[in-house]
């Protein structure tokens, strides 16, 4: 996967690299036990701090996302190590009740908004099917 | 122990006070970013540092050592670039880098030869020929060849272009990949510093007002815009635990807490019944103007 930093945004350079790395877990662009570049690479590439890269590390592998193996380098978590199914439904609630305040503000109904969750899943489903079929054929 | 030691440092140039007591520490490994407005005392604080002002008053103390007592250690185990570092004109590119390798016993020529051909400058061309960027290169590379313990760059990026600007911090990134060196560097540009320092220190009138770790320093604040508040409301504003600072933008009142959004967002609006006021994250050059920009 390729990262992309953008200094001078509302959110710090590290938190920046975490969510790039949840949101590629999250759409299956990575998958448990895929490698990621070491704090070297990437701060070469991203054209920052390396300590900058090991706080974003740290903090993901604290999180159960990732996981450091001594030298052989840092990998995607397997899910058994990510988080527990109630901190999982902590970290969605803010975003849930962020989507019920828009679609309040715009009159769209809880019916509608539910229909549209499951539409969109089935989209999300279709679009890893066809990332993991990618990574297959490579 | 930390590799520089500045203790409620002071110094003034006749009537003027340009420190007025600043205590700074840098740990090794630290790349530690120093802002302020022009004249705040930036300079300043990187000369005493590096030994080549006297403070007033206070403590100096590099690698454990008192810079003006052990002038030449001190010195040879630090690398400086000045803003404006006055060079001959005439000097050659390679006459530069021979008056400084002869200075250092450290100096190694297999980083010197590495580092001149990334820089891709014919060694003989005058100093004076040379574009700003190449020329702050060259110098940069005559700072850092001996593998100093400790850096000290004086706005490095000062007046360059954007891409020289590019070019010159992918060199410093490299060197503190390959080596993790400690550097202590003063910028006006906010996203320089958020991309190399992990530490920032700003400095307001020869005070120091921030010391903080960058990154958390960004997500600990927050801006709070009222729509055209009335006068009460503002007033009431800064009763307000964690209240920074408030400007009038247009016809709003933007106001920077230091608090944790939700919080101060419950605050407001079941404390004071400030209810359409708009809580946000700000990004580093916002909280820069926030702190030392004209208050309203």
């Amino acid at each position: 996967m390729r990262f992309q930093v953008n200094p001078g945004d509302e959110l710090p350079i590290y938190r920046q690299i975490m969510r790039q790395v949840i949101d590629a877990v999250a759409g299956a662009q990575l998958k448990p036990g895929d490698k990621l570049p070491s704090h070297r690479e990437l701060s070469q590439e991203l054209v920052i701090a390396p300590l900058t890269v090991k706080k974003a590390y740290d903090e993901l592998e604290r999180e159960g996302h990732i996981q450091t193996l001594r030298g052989q380098g840092t990998f995607v978590a397997e899910q058994s190590r990510a988080l527990t199914a109630s901190a999982r439904l902590d970290r969605l609630r803010p975003l849930a009740q962020r989507l019920l305040h828009e679609a309040a503000l715009l009159n769209v109904e809880l019916e509608r908004v539910q229909r549209l969750i499951v539409d969109e899943s089935g989209r999300l489903d279709r679009t890893r099917g066809a990332n993991a079929a990618d990574k297959r054929s490579k | 122990m930390a590799i520089l030691e500045l203790g409620e440092v002071r110094r003034s140039y006749d009537s003027e006070q340009a420190l007025r007591g600043v205590s700074v520490s840098v740990e090794p490994g630290e790349v530690l970013g120093l802002v302020g407005r022009s004249g705040a005392g930036k300079t300043t604080l990187l000369r005493i540092a590096a030994g080549l002002l006297k403070a007033d008053g206070g403590r100096v103390t590099v690698f454990g050592l008192d810079p003006w007592q052990h002038s030449v250690e001190v010195k040879r185990r630090l690398g400086y670039v000045a803003e404006s570092q006055v060079v001959p004109p005439r000097l050659s590119t390679s006459a530069l880098i021979d008056l400084h390798r002869d200075l250092y016993p450290s100096w190694d020529r297999e980083l010197e030869r590495t580092l001149l051909g990334r820089l891709a400058i014919a060694p003989s061309k005058p100093i004076a020929s040379l574009s700003k960027g190449e020329a702050r290169k060259v110098l940069l590379l005559c700072a850092i060849a001996h593998r100093p313990e400790l850096l000290i760059l004086d706005e490095p990026a000062g007046g360059l272009d954007p891409a020289a600007r590019r070019e010159f911090l992918e060199l410093s990134i490299e060197l503190l990949a390959n080596d993790g060196s400690t550097i202590l560097f003063s910028s006006h540009h906010m996203t320089d510093v958020e991309r190399i320092a992990s530490r920032l220190v700003l400095i307001e009138r020869g005070e120091k007002v921030i010391d903080a770790e960058l990154a958390t320093f960004q997500q600990e604040h927050c801006v709070a815009v009222l729509p055209a508040p009335a006068p009460p409301a503002a007033e009431r504003l800064r009763s307000v635990g964690g209240f920074v600072r408030s400007r009038a933008r247009g016809s709003s009142l933007h106001a920077v807490f230091r608090r944790e959004p939700a919080e101060l967002k419950s605050e407001l609006h079941d404390r004071l019944q400030l209810s359409d006021v708009a809580i946000s994250r700000l990004s580093l050059e916002e909280m820069f103007v926030a702190f030392v920009g004209a208050e309203s």
